[in-house]
């Protein structure tokens, strides 16, 4: 559905894209991440023709964006950072506007525009000028213009910004539905976000690619990822002994406790052991009672922390390779 | 293209923009026709005419400032140009809807000829030619406005540039009429405007050898020509500089001439500054 090989943004000498390639199939939810500045609305502006790439080529639906433009960007809806609303119409004006700019046929028009209020729940503003609305529902106007025509890819630069929890999840549930039909690339930096509603996550850093996988293999193949947070009742070197003899055990991080006479720690083992039975053994036969026992996954806020943390460790194309 | 110019036509008058602007251009109107014909017993509208065309420095500005300037502070640009509409389309719908205001005002203007033959023998072809030139004069100064609009994201940039142009379009017949007309400064006057060319070139596309190639082709064809045929330089100043005098050329209209070379002279200019824009729009998102 998406291609997109080498793209390359240079402004003078700063390169804003270095050599993006990654594919979209039909269906998929891609999420971009990365921190602010890594080139995530950049990319977004060139697959959408907004702006021009220095080298490559993306490729929507068979036409190329640079070279048939008016062919490729019939198949996109695009939502950008700030949602590009003209503040002296109603919200009724303007998805008339661009239904018509869109070459949407003016006998499904007057359908498609209530359709697509009644999705993203804009009806009751329907009538009031857009620079009287509050930005939740600009940014949800702006939604409903990237939906109109129904684009086959559909590209949300964050999405839910400026939203209340309540809109966030009801924004994510359409984002969902309408993955059944479209081809959604979204960007975020909420990570819970990424995870909640992609197939497959996109890392970018810098410009570059650092990583691209699912949100399960990401979090599950990380280092460290296996963790057992334990509080204790006994004495902390007690405690270290103890869990430093159980065979597996590699790594011991002490957390901060927060009842007295408690140690609260997280061991790591090997990948995909269990140790949760040989650590309450152990604790028991020492008289050392547990409190609190769960696993840790590393979040994808760690993940996303300590790949971009790490400086130009770019080319890894698989989460399984760190 | 229909829709960016019904959107754009609209938003003239739900702005005060289009209202203002035919008001004000009536107002004035309606007071040299009132001194002019009714009160001076003149027969002749395009004297009206000739005599409000400084109107075109306050008024251009204020209609073409925001057509472009706006969409990219809002960020609207956006959703045009990510749109299944080319830039040419955008354009062309902007500079007609534009037009379109500025034809509504003058065709109100098309009943003062006929006020006048009430009072006796109205030249009426005179008048009309002389509101058809008018037309395209306006025309032409709207096409370099939209240009301006282009370049910058501030309005007010916009409207101070458009001014100043206008200004000097309408100055250009007094400053060229003071240049010096023999061929030496002829020469320097067209190796120093040849330079800025090169400069401008240079800045447009970082290209250098491109710049001092054709710098240096340039400059060495002046000399050549004014080594040779020094009589090829004789006056050219001042026609050079006249070209520019967009109002110069109504004058034939207000004379009863209609002329087709101004009228293609204005055709020229609109289409000259609707390629430049749809050229700046694309090397602005190509750069």
């Amino acid at each position: 559905m998406i291609e997109v090989k080498d793209l390359v943004k240079k402004y003078g000498n700063h390169l804003a894209v270095d050599h993006l390639s990654f594919t979209v199939e039909k269906g998929q939810i891609l999420g971009f991440l990365g921190p602010n500045g890594a080139g995530k609305s950049t990319t977004m502006n060139m697959l959408t023709g907004y702006i021009s790439a220095t080298e490559g080529n993306v490729i929507i639906d068979g036409h190329d964006i640079f070279d048939e433009p008016e062919e490729a960007k019939k198949s996109i809806g695009y939502l950008p950072e700030i949602p590009p609303l003209y503040p002296d119409m109603t919200v009724r004006e303007y998805l008339k506007f661009v239904a018509d700019i869109k070459n949407v046929k003016k006998n499904e028009q007057e359908k498609m525009i209530e359709d697509i209020m009644k999705l993203i729940q804009i009806k009751d503003v329907s009538e009031r000028l857009i620079k009287h609305l509050s930005k939740g529902y600009k940014q949800r106007v702006g939604l409903a213009q990237a939906i109109m025509g129904y684009p086959e890819v559909i590209i949300l630069d964050e999405p839910t910004v400026g939203l209340d929890p309540k809109q966030i999840i009801e924004i994510r549930d359409l984002i969902k539905t309408l993955s059944k039909k479209h081809t959604v690339i979204l960007s975020s930096h909420i990570l819970s976000e990424i995870s909640a509603v992609c197939d497959i996550v996109m890392i970018i850093n810098k410009g570059k690619l650092v990583v691209t996988d699912t949100p399960e293999n990401l979090s599950n193949h990380m280092e460290g990822a296996n963790g057992l947070f334990l509080t204790v009742k006994g004495n902390k070197d007690t405690v270290y002994d103890v869990i430093s003899s159980i065979p597996k055990v590699t790594k011991i991080h002490y957390e901060d406790s927060e009842e007295a006479n408690t140690v609260s720690l997280t061991v790591y083992s090997k990948e995909h052991e269990d140790i949760r039975e040989a650590v309450f053994y152990a604790l028991s036969e020492a008289k050392c009672p547990i409190y609190d026992m769960h696993s840790t996954k590393m979040s994808l806020e760690n993940i996303f922390l300590e790949l971009t943390g790490k400086n130009d460790k770019g080319g890894l194309k698989n989460a399984s390779d760190l | 293209m229909l829709a960016i110019y019904k959107k754009e036509l609209k938003s003239y008058f739900t702005s005060m923009v289009g209202y203002v602007f035919i008001s004000l251009f009536l107002v004035v109107i309606g007071i040299y026709f009132y001194v002019y014909n009714l009160s001076n017993g003149y027969a002749n509208f395009e004297y009206v005419l000739s005599s409000i065309s400084f109107l075109f420095i306050v008024l251009i500005p204020i209609l073409t400032m925001r057509l472009m300037a706006e969409e990219k502070r809002q960020k609207t640009d956006q959703l045009l140009f990510t749109s299944p509409l080319s830039e040419e389309k955008i354009i062309i719908g902007k500079y007609l809807a534009v037009l379109t205001v500025f034809v509504i005002a003058m065709v109100i203007t098309l009943i003062y000829p006929i006020i006048l033959t009430k009072y006796g023998t109205v030249d009426l072809k005179l008048a009309y030619a002389g509101i058809l030139g008018f037309t395209m004069l306006g025309g032409a100064y709207l096409s370099i406005g939209l240009f301006i609009s282009t370049l910058t994201e501030n309005q007010v940039v916009a409207a101070v540039v458009c001014f100043i142009v206008v200004l000097l379009t309408y100055l250009m017949t007094g400053i060229a009429g003071m240049l010096p007309s023999d061929n030496c400064s002829a020469w320097i006057i067209f190796s120093v405007l040849f330079f800025i060319v090169c400069l401008v070139t240079y800045f447009m596309m970082h290209n250098i050898t491109l710049s001092i190639g054709l710098g240096i082709i340039g400059e060495c064809a002046l000399a050549v020509v004014y080594f040779v045929k020094p009589s090829f330089f004789d006056g050219s100043v001042v026609k050079f500089f006249k070209w520019f005098s967009v109002i110069d050329r109504y004058d034939n209209f207000s004379l009863g001439i209609l002329d087709l070379t101004s009228i293609i002279y204005y055709i020229t200019l609109i289409i000259l500054f609707l390629v430049l824009t749809v050229q700046a729009i694309k090397k602005r998102r190509w750069s």
